[in-house]
């Protein structure tokens, strides 16, 4: 891959998360996440300023690509909107408009549902990387964010330990749900599948 | 109150609030997904779904407005009920992205080989398999395998004997000679490859009964600190 696909790549996979923090911020009406979506959303801006520039230099410099190099300028254009719009979400966090009941019911009704569970200290999570965990393959839910004594740590992905006391959030389909609570609280053992 | 003929034969308007911003959110995802399914497999058929999912969620997303407006009485109702449109016109803003991606398909094929090669990188990859003869997946419906929750791979569509789905239902059965489109994980993709070659048995996952339902504001109390949720 060229740097403006791998560019193009970081923008849709970053607007991908920021729908998934978006909507948890809505969820849980919590301004820290919509926070986060905010950060994102400035480096969304950055990426995209840069990747205009990059597609420019690459037109005047390589005239051949230039018909390569629209398809990339308007698909970056789409994924934009696609962050703004998470963007947007945040915004009804941030602006003290969360609280309708029926905002955080719709998301929990949806077949992409959020949920929450914290990890005791008999979790087979506990002390185990995310790669360890696989818990995407195992319950299709997918941590997006962990909340470890007042931080969050967003999009753990492959990279820190799971510890006793960590909140996870985490989205995927409602049939996960309680598997997933389960690994958390201790009472499921069965990690292996 | 307003004379029921004039606006019974608008579009989804026997949808509760609710309902209508669920079925908003659910769409912008599906959506999404199959805009970029339909680049990576140059799918004018998959294109032509997302248009049409387009419309629906302008008619949702017009109907929301509508029954919103409708039960707006005063001040505190009109502030509330602005962030929920906000929500409605980020789905819907989502939905004209993903109708705008799938107008890239109207360009000539060699401007835009990258694409499918950039989509193949990324964190959740969206794949094809076929479902083999000697699967055990086969004869059951999608929400009995509960695809979702075994492999973390959602499908986004399904090809039978029948023709094309998209975002099939938990109704829908899955037979031999299917080649289903998901997206997930390539950790999720792999396994499910096992289940749909019929290399590993599928194992169901336990359906839990009498779950205890916990409401978003109870989960909230958790994360959220104490001074916001007591309000």
């Amino acid at each position: 891959m060229n740097r403006l696909e791998e560019m193009l790549l970081e923008m849709k996979d970053t607007s991908e998360f920021m729908l998934d923090l978006a909507y948890s911020s809505l969820i849980y009406n919590n301004e820290e996440i919509a926070e986060e979506v905010m950060f994102m959303a400035e480096s969304m801006e950055d990426l995209y300023s840069r990747i205009q520039e990059l597609a420019v230099e690459i037109g005047t410099s390589k005239p051949e690509e230039v018909a390569r190099i629209v398809v990339a300028v308007r698909l970056q254009a789409s994924i934009k909107s696609i962050a703004d719009a998470a963007k947007s979400i945040a915004d009804v966090v941030l602006r003290g408009l969360g609280k309708h009941p029926v905002l955080a019911m719709s998301i929990k009704e949806s077949e992409t549902t959020i949920s929450l569970a914290k990890v005791a200290e008999s979790s087979v999570l506990n002390g185990k990387t995310f790669a360890e965990t696989r818990l995407s393959t195992q319950c299709g839910m997918f941590v997006i964010a962990i909340k470890r004594n007042r931080e969050y740590i967003f999009g753990p992905g492959k990279g820190p330990t799971v510890r006793a006391g960590d909140i996870l959030i985490a989205n995927g389909p409602e049939e996960g749900v309680s598997y997933f609570r389960g690994l958390a609280d201790g009472t499921e053992k069965d990690l292996s599948l | 109150m307003a004379d029921p003929e004039e606006y019974t034969n608008l579009d989804h308007i026997e949808m509760t609030v609710r309902e209508l911003l669920t079925e908003m959110k659910d769409t912008s995802e599906v959506i999404v997904d199959l805009a970029y399914a339909a680049l990576m497999y140059n799918s004018e058929d998959m294109a032509e779904k997302v248009n049409e999912l387009e419309k629906k969620i302008d008619n949702l997303n017009f109907a929301i407005r509508f029954k919103v407006l409708l039960s707006s009485r005063t001040r505190e109702d009109a502030k509330q009920l602005s962030g929920l449109l906000q929500v409605a016109s980020a789905a819907n803003k989502i939905s004209d992205a993903a109708a705008d991606m799938v107008d890239l398909l109207n360009l000539p094929l060699e401007r835009r080989p990258f694409v499918s090669a950039m989509l193949h990188e990324s964190d959740e990859k969206i794949r094809a398999t076929r479902i083999g003869p000697q699967s055990s997946m086969a004869g059951y419906t999608i929400g009995k395998l509960g695809i979702e929750a075994c492999t973390g791979c959602r499908i986004i569509a399904l090809k039978s004997r029948q023709g094309w789905i998209y975002d099939p239902e938990d109704e829908v059965k899955i037979r031999a000679g299917d080649d289903i489109i998901v997206r997930g994980t390539e950790d999720g993709y792999n396994q499910l490859t096992e289940y749909a070659a019929g290399r590993k048995p599928w194992e169901f996952p336990e359906i839990p009964e009498g779950e205890e339902e916990t409401t978003p504001q109870e989960e909230a109390a958790s994360i959220n600190s104490e001074e916001k949720v007591s309000e």
